[in-house]
């Protein structure tokens, strides 16, 4: 758990509803993601999780309800105006540019954040300095400066999903969005994943949505359940976890996973 | 790959240019050669490095073709200005029609492009007093160099080829550009490109300019070729050929444009000769690419420049020799 998670709110929602004409996905959903936490989101299938992942990054525009980042209202900017103000997600099923170079994949990443000086064509690419600094911080940070050169369609899974959270990593956001990190990763990768994640909060606020609850119960400092559409309990893992109502909500999906 | 840097590319363009020459005996056919080089390249533009199919290529031509009609037989205003409006009016309509059809992807995408491009089409036969409906617009004159009109294909050619090499210096510069890298990341992964932060429909947006800018400059100078600014080079058969033209030609480099443009107007010119039906030809060149070349002449070129340099392309790396990255195992 991270020692210091401060008493500000990074990213807010209220009432937060998101429809599909008549059928109800999200409904009156209050968040308060803490500035430099850890904030977990599960549920059982169905619950909603992704809907809120997506309503969050601007894919799915609400119906209902309030977003704010460190106070300003973002309801209504879009998916990519929002990595401007912040905020940048990774992807369940990994989303790179498999055909180019690692380093490529992070340096468009950074490059991202200010994505009108890409518009520039007499301007080289290599010309940012600032963004070609953060692709050799990220290589460092995710022990991927051996592959640097190698297209990232070539990098084993573990790799792959390390470089998925690292692009979301070069745009140095307020907050990182992340749908299921670990997702189809072996028992080795999970632990360095976790330790990524971890060590992840002390510059940015960290929510995400996890069907391992290993993971989850071990480095969360909140977790929120949803069910049906809707917040059913929230608090930090020990409380979420023996609480009755969410071992209801899985029926026999045992929350197992330790709380170190 | 060497052939692929963009030095290399120029290296190829400027010899072109001096080398067509010597090769060809008609200098209409090599000033046509460069006229289409250019214009495939920003077909190639949008296919190749956005990912873009886009059936309205013929629209710029044919704008570019018009303005010089009109701009050079009805006012006073001389080549070296005419050249750059019909860049500035290629770039205006390309936005436009890209613009709208980028609205949507795929297969709708595709077919936006193709009714803009009958759609033009239909405006240029309508407004025949603008445009000369099915004549055209004839005696279009060349441009003048030292008060003395380029009556001589061969000096015209000289005239193309300086157009020819600095068109494509800029186009090799805007691949090289964080622009064109963007634009590579757009036609790799669209949802994460937008995912990092670009404002994709701006990119395609201003790829479509790019490409609308150099296919309407080409399209004057291809009306000062022939003389006359045809309905045809608005027909959506123009289209058609530049895109036949890209994709024979390859589009993994700019160069690629230029052989594909080659290749295609040497063989109907040499095909047409000897068989009326030389198309049935043409039909069996593109089934073989489409079949068995996909990557184009230039990808033959490629594997070709592979073979003799040794420089095979390396073979697929087994996962597990990247797994054993053990710096990345947390301590």
């Amino acid at each position: 758990m991270t020692q210091t998670a401060s008493t500000t709110d990074a990213l807010v929602t209220k009432g937060l509803g998101v429809s599909y004409n008549k059928f109800v996905a999200l409904a009156d959903v209050d968040l308060n993601i803490r500035e430099n936490s850890v904030h977990s989101i599960i549920g059982p299938n169905g619950a909603g999780k992704t809907t809120l992942f997506h309503a969050l990054t601007g894919r799915v525009r609400p119906s209902s309800g309030k977003i704010t980042l460190g106070g300003r209202d973002i309801t209504n900017l879009s998916d990519n105006e929002r990595v401007r103000r912040g905020i940048a997600r990774s992807f369940q099923v990994t989303s790179l540019f498999p055909d180019l170079s690692v380093h490529e994949n992070l340096r468009l990443a950074a490059q991202g954040r200010t994505p009108w000086q890409a518009l520039a064509m007499w301007r080289r690419a290599e010309s940012n300095h600032e963004a070609m600094a953060t692709v050799d911080e990220m290589l460092a940070r995710l022990s991927l400066t051996r592959v640097a050169t190698r297209a990232a369609g070539e990098l084993a899974h573990g790799q792959q999903r390390r470089l998925e959270v690292g692009m979301a990593m070069a745009a140095r956001p307020r907050v990182i969005l992340m749908d299921e990190p670990t997702s189809g990763m072996g028992i080795d990768d999970i632990e360095t994943m976790k330790d990524l994640i971890q060590g992840l909060a002390s510059d940015h606020t960290v929510l995400f949505i996890e069907h391992n609850m290993g993971i989850v119960m071990n480095i969360s400092d909140t977790v929120t359940v949803l069910r049906l559409g809707r917040k059913l309990v929230e608090g930090p893992p020990a409380m979420v976890r023996d609480d009755p109502e969410v071992k209801k909500a899985y029926l026999g999906n045992m929350i197992t996973g330790d709380i170190a | 790959m060497l052939i692929n840097k963009p030095f290399f590319q120029f290296g190829l363009v400027v010899l072109t240019v001096l080398a067509l020459p010597f090769f060809l005996r008609s200098g209409i056919m090599a000033s046509e050669i460069l006229i289409y080089g250019m214009v495939v390249a920003a077909s190639n533009l949008l296919l190749g490095y956005t990912g873009l199919l886009s059936f309205g290529q013929g629209i710029f031509f044919g704008t570019g073709s018009y303005l010089a009609g009109i701009v050079l037989t009805r006012t006073g205003v001389p080549v070296g200005l005419m050249l750059p409006m019909a860049a500035v009016l290629g770039t205006v309509i390309a936005t436009l029609v890209g613009g709208l059809s980028i609205r949507r992807q795929g297969v709708y995408f595709v077919m936006l492009t193709l009714a803009f491009s009958q759609l033009f089409y239909f405006l240029a036969y309508t407004f025949s007093d603008l445009t000369g409906g099915d004549n055209g617009l004839l005696d279009v004159p060349r441009p003048m160099l030292n008060g003395e009109q380029l009556v001589d294909p061969w000096s015209y050619y000289a005239y193309v080829g300086v157009c020819f090499v600095l068109v494509f210096a800029a186009m090799l510069l805007v691949t090289q550009s964080t622009f064109g890298r963007t634009l590579i990341a757009v036609r790799e992964n669209e949802e994460r490109a937008a995912a990092i932060g670009f404002p994709v429909r701006v990119f395609k947006i201003a790829a479509f300019a790019i490409s609308g800018a150099v296919t309407a400059f080409a399209g004057a100078l291809h009306a000062m070729l022939i003389g006359v600014a045809p309905l045809s080079s608005i027909e959506y058969h123009t289209s058609e050929i530049i895109l036949v033209m890209t994709i024979i030609g390859g589009s993994s480099s700019l160069y690629a444009s230029v052989l594909g443009a080659s290749f295609y107007l040497l063989m109907a010119d040499t095909l047409s000769s000897i068989w009326p039906r030389w198309l049935l030809l043409l039909g069996l060149v593109l089934v073989v690419v489409a079949l068995f070349l996909q990557k184009g002449l230039w990808g033959l070129v490629e594997k070709i420049y592979a073979l003799l340099t040794h420089n095979r392309i390396p073979p697929e790396v087994e996962p597990s020799d990247l797994g054993t990255d053990t710096t990345a195992k947390g301590e």
